[in-house]
């Protein structure tokens, strides 16, 4: 697999704070790639060096396979956190100004305007624009050109439902034609929905990385009770999934690897002449998880 | 070079401040210009009443005198601060929009973003050069026809010196915009110095009459406003014998020059190594 992006002992200091710590990882062709962190994690600023914005203290990045050089960044669309556009310059302006630095031809002007809804609005001054247009704009002056790479950078922030749904269905768009996208985002939701690899930072070091799949596999717990507790947990071990199980309070909670039907359950045992007095299913929120796993580590 | 032009213009072509501010100089300019005359001949009937021999009256709007009258006009502090302010507005534009931070990401170099800025800066000079000399050659030709086949060549140190005037002059304001960040600071602190600290420091440091190097002389602002001195205008420089100046020395230009250059270089540096 061809490598877009690969990232070496990157750091970068503000003072006594080190914003990113030693970071390194690779996004390959077509991944959709999320970096996953709560705020002042150092996304940003990963971000913003493998952009050339900030100049890092240690440590090297090549893109396409290179050292980072403008032409690189040309074949990159990139959101980095707020829109940055002339608001008194209208969108199609704006947009013919990224054009222009990008060496790109005006001739998808218009795919993009309507891609992010704002073909209607495109002779509006920026000034006069909503957030959430806004935000959409910043999105289609990235995809302007085609680019092979889209940086992301927390791009639902401060919308509203359905901009936040319009922003991610315009993302799994992109990525179904096989753009590769790097994605930061403080919300897990969003990177479990959208991405397929992670990486997890928490104050500039990175915690895991890995599939979504395994770094954020939620294992919810199915908890159960009988008079015969002990004959239950040996009866329960050979329910196929079955991974673990942890008595307490008289209550038995259970875990499986893959999601399991009560009802299944309920049968299985009975067949084995056991019979429930409880059985109920325990489900972790998502964001209680990644709460979980950001406090697991010192 | 010209697609950096186009972009920087396709900044600027809707944007009514730049409009507006360009406009007003050249309303100034032409209004400073045409009222002069009539001002100083004002002036020198007052004188007249109490003198024995009285002066006569002043023209400046012959050749080859009015080109150098028309440089010394469009270089006063007032009316230069305007082409100033503009290079300001643009230059910290970028940053309080935060459109120089997604020039860099799309793809411009840093080198290219301030050079496109520079560009700019010589654009101008370019324009604001050709319509004053334009203006004063007209200016000329209708108050004097063609009474002197060399008038051209006479006019062109003064528009020259004029024209480096107004780069260099552009650069500082490009400076202190691109340290600064922010317009309403830039602009105010440029103004306070250009206009006032440099006046009041030639207030304390002025020589005796005669002398004319102080250190006053070398101080940027100043240093770019005398390369257009008092004009010369010849029967008041015989009879005051005054050392006036008639032409635009290339040592004077160096002064200028010098302060653009060390500055340009210390954008380039630090365009390099900090943040945006």
């Amino acid at each position: 697999m061809e490598t877009i992006l690969s990232v070496d002992k990157l750091s970068k200091r503000f003072g006594k704070i080190r914003a990113v710590n030693q970071l390194s990882f690779e996004v390959v062709k077509g991944q959709v790639f999320g970096i996953l962190g709560p705020n002042g994690s150092g996304k940003t600023t990963t971000l913003s060096m493998l952009l050339d914005l900030i100049p890092p203290d240690e440590g090297t990045f090549s893109w396409f396979g290179q050292p980072p050089s403008k032409d690189s960044r040309k074949r990159i669309g990139s959101v980095i956190e707020s829109p940055n556009f002339f608001p008194y310059l209208d969108a199609v302006t704006n947009l013919k100004i990224v054009a222009d630095i990008k060496d790109k031809p005006y001739n998808d002007l218009d795919e993009v305007l309507q891609l992010a809804g704002l073909y209607e609005r495109r002779f509006s001054k920026f000034r006069t624009f909503s957030f959430g247009m806004r935000q959409r704009l910043a999105l289609a002056s990235a995809l302007l050109g085609k680019p092979e790479v889209m940086i992301l950078d927390e791009p639902t922030n401060g919308l509203d439902p359905q901009g936040i749904a319009q922003i991610r269905d315009l993302i799994s768009l992109v990525a179904s034609r096989g753009t590769t996208i790097l994605l930061a985002s403080h919300l897990l939701d969003e990177v479990q929905k959208i991405c397929s690899y992670v990486v997890v930072l928490r104050k500039g070091i990175m915690l895991f990385s890995g599939n979504v799949r395994e770094v954020l596999a939620v294992s919810d717990s199915i908890e159960m009770a009988s008079s015969d507790m002990t004959a239950l947990a040996a009866a329960i071990a050979g329910f196929p999934g079955f991974l673990a199980s942890t008595g307490v309070n008289g209550i038995l909670q259970v875990h499986f690897d893959r999601p399991v039907d009560t009802a299944e359950i309920n049968s299985f045992l009975h067949l084995k002449g056991i019979v429930l007095s409880h059985l109920s299913e325990k489900k972790r929120s998502l964001e209680q998880h990644f709460l979980e796993l950001l406090q697991d580590t010192p | 070079m010209i697609k950096l032009l186009r972009i920087e213009f396709k900044k600027i072509r809707t944007y009514k401040v730049f409009w507006i501010l360009f406009g007003l100089y050249f309303v100034f300019l032409a209004a400073g210009i045409l009222l002069a005359e009539f001002m100083i001949n004002h002036m020198v009937n007052n004188v007249n009443q109490r003198m024995p021999i009285p002066f006569p009256h002043i023209a400046i709007y012959y050749f080859p005198d009015v080109w150098q009258n028309v440089a010394f006009f469009a270089s006063i502090r007032y009316v230069l601060i305007f082409p100033a302010i503009i290079m300001i507005i643009l230059i910290t534009n970028e940053f309080t929009f935060k459109t120089i931070r997604q020039n860099i990401i799309n793809g411009m170099s840093k080198t290219e973003f301030l050079v496109s800025k520079l560009l700019m800066i010589l654009l101008m000079a370019v324009i604001i050069g050709v319509i004053l000399t334009a203006g004063s050659f007209f200016i000329g030709l209708f108050h004097s026809g063609f009474t002197d086949v060399n008038f051209f060549s006479k006019g062109l140190p003064f528009m020259g010196g004029f024209f480096i005037s107004l780069v260099c002059y552009m650069v500082y304001a490009f400076f202190c915009g691109f340290m600064l960040r922010n317009t309403g600071m830039a602009i105010a602190l440029f103004t306070l110095y250009s206009l006032i600290i440099e006046p009041v420091i030639y207030f304390l440091f002025r020589a005796p009459f005669m002398f004319k190097n102080t250190i006053y002389t070398y101080l940027p602002v100043n240093a770019v406003i005398r390369l257009t001195e008092y004009p010369a205008i010849p029967m008041l420089k015989k009879m005051m014998g005054l050392e006036l100046q008639d032409n635009v020395s290339i040592v004077t230009c160096l002064i200028p020059l010098g302060y653009a250059a060390i500055m340009i270089g210390i954008v380039f540096w630090v365009m390099k190594r900090k943040d945006l």
